[in-house]
């Protein structure tokens, strides 16, 4: 049950967490530049990884027209340039059952299967159609793989949306192997930007490493002076992975880390032991990576160890994945003043009320009965969008609408989001810029209006142009 | 016993062509699978094999001796980390960690079983269920991050056919390049067909053996075996390691097919052991065949109902039944279904099938004495 | 010391949300012997529904009375429908029972409640958070020699005792009480005497549950959510505190919890090296089994915990 479910997902729910950014070029991914998927070219004999995969990437060099797939290392090059014709399937294995992260995850799919009725009703791929059939994984990563073949079977054209980074992780070498593309894993972990190893992968979420170091960049301005700051984080892979991006960022913007308590993800109870911890070294700044429900514990834990230890203040910083007015609403008071980030618009906002996607997003899903899940379904709405006009974009390319197209649009690709924040601008370069989801901006919650003021400017400088 | 209307001996004629028509079936579609299924059949039934070679690890222990473990996910853990490490640290092949799984497993299972010699009953299922609990607590402990790779967990712990990779052998065939470019799926198809059967003919060689008839005799009467001469305490730790060696095998394989290991998979944590031991049950406790009949009914089960929170999906006669829900209804089904098995068969589908079997064959047993023998096929040995 | 003192409070207003739970697991236990692996859950069920009543509008106290009502009748109908009939054939049946409970419950609450707008929070259309039975603002707490105590925790602290004064004076001045003493420790006499054995199971299921959900609500409101894995900790915890305390002691069950709690909360502050929060559950565990081995009646309880 619900142990398992880590929920490093979770991650997801919040409707501000999607796309953000950082592509920080991914060094050791550019040299290769091309043709990434030499990877299955070079056979068994390989160990001499750097002759035998690299003296292909010459072939096909389409610096020009930009990144392009190599499909002859597909099991069935034919199909991967087959023309798709009529109506796009889109597969997708989400959390269902299984406790607390299938019931986290909910909305995700909610808002993914929304979307693409809303694109069929509007007309948005022409004369095509687009379908999608989401299957239950149980988030159990033993479980995505059937999920995945069965889907398969049934002519998936591509994947999008998959959660988890073991249940992505778990299917990519299949997806790889076969040429479908695997488009917007719901995770943002630093690995789907592997382009050489796996072409056919790309993420959607702003990579966690990306996020730690717009935290540190916005500390370093709160405190020239460098500061004392305090790690609370959930204790899996989600969290572990911002952990270590800030640990690894802390001296360059002259921080110091005092303490570090971890909380994990199935621990229902408030983190009482923890921040009585982080108290005790009385910290400039608490750096906080909880999930989901653990969000609330945390903050109001925080404001009782605040309010007990008089002359303590410090500044808090939270991940986006709390960063939905629904979570900070039930920590009440206690989440005044954070600090987080987003590059998606908050749909209960009153200010955004008048927006006219922000409108058109919830009248129509107000129209299909979901109005419940609006707040938290944004991340599945924008994951279909993206999705959408990847397909979109494939059509309109020269060998039309094939496996090989998507995910050719999907790295040379430039999108904002109908619900991104002004100024987003999502795009994927090959193998330049593997992440699409860069840009973040800072935001500090009030509660009084139970809005998020903007702090600063939208940060792009990751997303590589 | 009421008389049934048919009489089979057992090692007769009409035994042995009834046991051989099974095998050649099952060998049939064994063979069947790989070849000509669906990619989603086949990956179905390496789900179903890895939860059945779990349920008759987990079946050797309780079914055989009593004793209730909610921990075994920690063993599939073991299994699973044995691989990982060794295969993402060390660079071995795959292959070579099935065995050090193994060793690792016994050992942990056998010290393991140490209390368990002490404590019975639901307080042994306190103990394990705590061991379930602490394993990934330990695969995540910070001092062991360097092994482990903590809370992150292992990446590329499979067979990639990539070329940064290198290349592994086993006994002199290399399968990434034969393998390369083709459908790997197969592949870990016959890796769990082969665990599967390792763990069947173990089981069933303790079983049968001497041992095995002192384990039923511990689990019906633990004084009175003691008493006739079962040395309780070496018995016990045995198959309690033996359990724990096989459960890390299909641990093995989940870490070669899905090419990561991370301390939060469902199946390293206490809700895989939950799922471990209602597989089981549902199949019949105390009997071979049971896990085979519960792992295979509980995928078709769960792969049947896992879009049923789509109402469009439900056949429209159990529309009424579970329209409402707003999830899938496979657990739900599963729980009522364990519940419901309680009063009408505690023995399980396999249990019942035996008891119903009864009324209308009857199996005379060989003479005592006389070597391998079938399971009295009537009725179950009853706890 | 101050930090001390803090990790002490703190460890035993954890503590005494163990012991609440854990007195639920102990009058299951006294009167029928068996351990109810879903007693959280059914605490969480009935804790969902005080959400539920909540999203009606109802206060709390309302809703919580409505909570420990449908407790009790769902805990009275488990031990009538499902735990009798099977409890004849074998413990062995009796716990894959509770064990099939947990999860249908488990599975149940996700199938009503999923569609929340906040999914697994609690947070509902009517309601901005769980509420909760004690005041728990940030600055409701008291100050003891430089440590706080939050106004909640002494909240728990008073109702667990409460609880147990009310148990005590059951058990020992009243006819019920007496009655379920009897059948706890002879069933087949206790039947001879006169006394309706079914009639004492079946209340105690129900007064177990009711205190559960009592204990969900409270739990609940300390998270300001209430979740599909909100209770499966704590029942490890509660069990690991009824154990320690003797599992048919109520007395024992508070004072296990309090120091599991305190235990816990010692070993993961003062052993950040070795223990840490990653290992704090490896504490219970090893109270579970040193108390197992060595004196598998727990503190407090009556020598007859199954052992060879």
């Amino acid at each position: 049950m619900k142990r398992g479910a880590s929920a490093r997902l979770l991650a997801a729910l919040a409707a501000g967490s999607l796309l953000v950014a950082a592509c920080s070029g991914d060094d050791e991914s550019t040299d290769g530049t091309t043709a990434e998927t030499t990877a299955e070219t070079s056979g068994g004999e390989t160990t001499v990884a750097d002759t035998g995969g690299e003296t292909t990437v010459a072939e096909t060099t389409p610096e020009a027209e930009g990144w392009a797939v190599d499909t002859e290392a597909c099991i069935d090059p034919d199909a991967a340039n087959a023309p798709i014709e009529g109506e796009v399937k889109i597969g997708s294995a989400m959390p269902l059952t299984g406790g607390v992260a299938a019931a986290a995850f909910a909305p995700v799919k909610g808002g993914f299967e929304a979307y693409i009725k809303y694109a069929n009703e509007n007309g948005l791929l022409g004369d095509m159609t687009v379908s999608a059939t989401i299957e239950d994984d149980q988030y159990n990563k033993d479980l995505t793989p059937g999920a995945v073949s069965k889907q398969i079977d049934a002519g998936v054209h591509l994947f999008s949306g998959i959660i988890g980074s073991p249940n992505n992780a778990a299917v990519r070498d299949t997806l790889n192997e076969e040429c479908i593309p695997q488009l917007n894993a719901l995770t943002g972990s630093p690995a789907w930007g592997e382009v050489e190893d796996y072409p056919w992968t790309t993420g959607i979420l702003v990579p966690y490493t990306v996020e730690s170091k717009v935290y540190a960049a916005q500390l370093a301005e709160l405190y020239p002076e460098g500061a004392t700051v305090a790690l609370f984080y959930v204790n899996n892979e989600f969290g572990q992975v911002y952990a270590d991006a800030f640990k690894e960022l802390a001296a360059d913007y002259n921080l110091e880390i005092v303490d570090e308590q971890t909380i994990e993800a199935t621990d229902a109870a408030p983190p009482t032991s923890q921040i009585t911890s982080i108290a005790s070294k009385a910290p400039d700044v608490v750096m906080a990576v909880p999930l989901g429900a653990g969000c609330i514990g945390f903050l109001t834990e925080l404001a009782a160890a605040k309010a007990q230890n008089a002359g303590w203040a410090p500044a808090t910083f939270i991940t986006n994945t709390c960063a939905s007015s629904l979570i900070l609403g039930a920590a009440g008071a206690a989440a005044d003043g954070l600090y987080t980030s987003g590059n998606l618009k908050d749909v209960t906002a009153p200010a955004n009320a008048e927006d006219p996607a922000v409108k058109e997003y919830l009248a129509y899903m107000e129209s299909q009965g979901l109005s419940d899940i609006a707040a938290t379904a944004a991340a599945g709405w924008t994951t279909a969008e993206v999705t959408v006009a990847i397909i979109k974009q494939a059509m309109e390319s020269p060998e039309g609408l094939t496996r090989a197209s998507i995910i050719n649009a999907a790295r040379n690709f430039e999108y904002t989001p109908m619900l991104a924040r002004e100024g987003v601008v999502d795009r994927m370069n090959g193998a330049e810029d593997p992440f699409l989801a860069e840009t973040l901006q800072v935001l500090q919650y009030d509660f009084e209006t139970a809005t998020f003021t903007d702090v600063g400017e939208l940060i792009t400088e990751f997303e590589t142009s | 016993m009421k008389t049934a209307p048919f009489t089979i001996k057992s090692g007769g004629t009409a035994s042995w062509a009834i046991r051989i028509a099974i095998a050649v079936v099952l060998a049939g579609l064994a063979l069947w699978i790989p070849t000509s299924a669906s990619n989603g059949l086949i990956d179905s039934c390496i789900t179903a094999l890895t939860l059945m070679a779990c349920a008759m690890a987990l079946n050797l222990l309780l079914g055989y001796t009593g004793q209730i473990s909610i921990g075994h996910s920690a063993f599939f853990g073991i299994g699973a980390y044995t691989t990982g490490i060794l295969v993402a640290q060390y660079g071995w092949s795959p292959f070579q960690t099935f065995a050090v799984a193994f060793v690792v497993a016994f050992v942990v299972g056998a010290l393991v079983s140490l209390p368990a010699l002490r404590i019975k009953g639901v307080y042994l299922a306190l103990v394990t269920l705590a061991l379930g609990l602490v394993f990934p607590q330990i695969i995540k402990w910070p001092k062991l991050e360097w092994l482990t790779g903590g809370a992150r967990g292992l990446d590329k712990t499979g067979f990639r056919f990539t070329k940064d990779n290198p290349t592994y052998e086993i006994f002199g065939w290399n399968p990434w390049g034969t393998l390369r470019g083709e459908n790997v799926k197969p592949f870990h198809y016959w890796i769990a067909m082969v665990i599967v059967v390792i763990v069947y003919l173990a089981c069933r060689g303790v079983v049968k053996s001497r041992a095995g008839r002192s384990l039923v005799a511990i689990r019906d009467n633990e004084t009175a075996a003691a008493v006739m001469g079962v040395n309780l305490a070496g018995t016990k730790a045995l198959v309690f390691g033996l359990s724990a060696a096989l459960c890390s095998l299909p641990g093995c394989l989940s870490a070669i097919r899905t090419g990561n290991v991370t301390p939060d998979s469902t199946n390293l944590t206490v809700a895989g052991s939950i799922t471990f031991l209602i597989v089981m049950v549902v199949g019949g406790a105390g009997s071979l065949w049971g896990p085979i009949v519960g792992s295979v009914l509980y995928v078709f089960v769960t792969e049947l109902t896992g879009d049923w929170s789509d109402k469009q999906a439900i056949p429209a006669v159990l529309r009424p039944l579970f329209g409402w829900s707003n999830t899938p209804p496979g657990t739900g089904i599963f729980a009522v279904l364990l519940i419901v098995l309680m009063f009408v068969a505690p023995f399980g589908i396999v249990g019942m099938y035996r008891r119903l079997q009864a009324r209308v064959v009857t199996v005379v047993p060989k003479p005592a004495g006389t070597g391998t023998i079938a399971a009295p096929a009537a009725a179950p040995v009853e706890a | 010391m101050e930090l001390f003192l803090q990790r002490l409070f703190d460890g035993l207003s954890q503590g005494s949300v163990y012991s609440l739970i854990a007195l639920g697991l102990v009058i299951i236990y006294r009167g029928t012997g068996h351990l109810n692996f879903a007693q959280g859950e059914m605490a969480l069920f009935c804790t969902y529904v005080v959400y539920q009543c909540g999203e009606w509008g109802l206060p709390i106290g309302v809703s919580v009375i409505i909570g420990m009502g449908v407790g009790f009748a769902l805990g009275a109908a488990t031990e009538v429908t499902l735990i009798r009939p099977v409890a004849k054939k074998s413990a062995f049946a009796v716990f894959i029972v509770t064990l099939g409970l947990f999860q249908f419950l488990n599975w149940l609450d996700g199938a009503i409640w999923s569609d929340q707008p906040l999914p697994n929070s609690g947070v509902g259309s009517n309601q901005q958070s769980f509420p909760s039975l004690f005041p728990n603002k940030p600055d409701d707490f008291i100050n003891v020699f430089g440590a706080a105590i939050k106004l909640q925790s002494i909240g728990v602290f008073l109702l667990v005792l409460v609880l147990f004064g009310l148990l005590y004076l059951l058990f020992n001045y009243t006819k019920l009480g007496l009655a379920m003493n009897a059948v706890a420790s002879n069933p087949e006499s206790a039947k001879l005497v006169g006394i309706r054995t079914n009639m004492v199971l079946m209340v105690s299921w129900g007064l177990a549950a009711a205190i559960g959900a009592l204990g969900g609500v409270v739990f609940a409101g300390i998270n300001s959510n209430v979740n599909l894995g909100l209770m499966f900790t704590v029942f490890i915890y509660a069990s690991a505190a009824a154990t320690l305390g003797g599992f048919d002691s109520p007395g024992g069950a508070v004072l296990g919890g309090l120091i599991i709690g305190v235990i816990e909360n010692m070993a993961a502050g003062y052993a950040e090296e070795w223990v840490g929060q990653e290992l704090k559950v490896g504490v219970a565990l090893v109270v579970i089994l040193v108390v197992l081995l060595v004196k598998p009646s727990g503190l407090f309880g009556t020598a007859k915990v199954e052992r060879v």
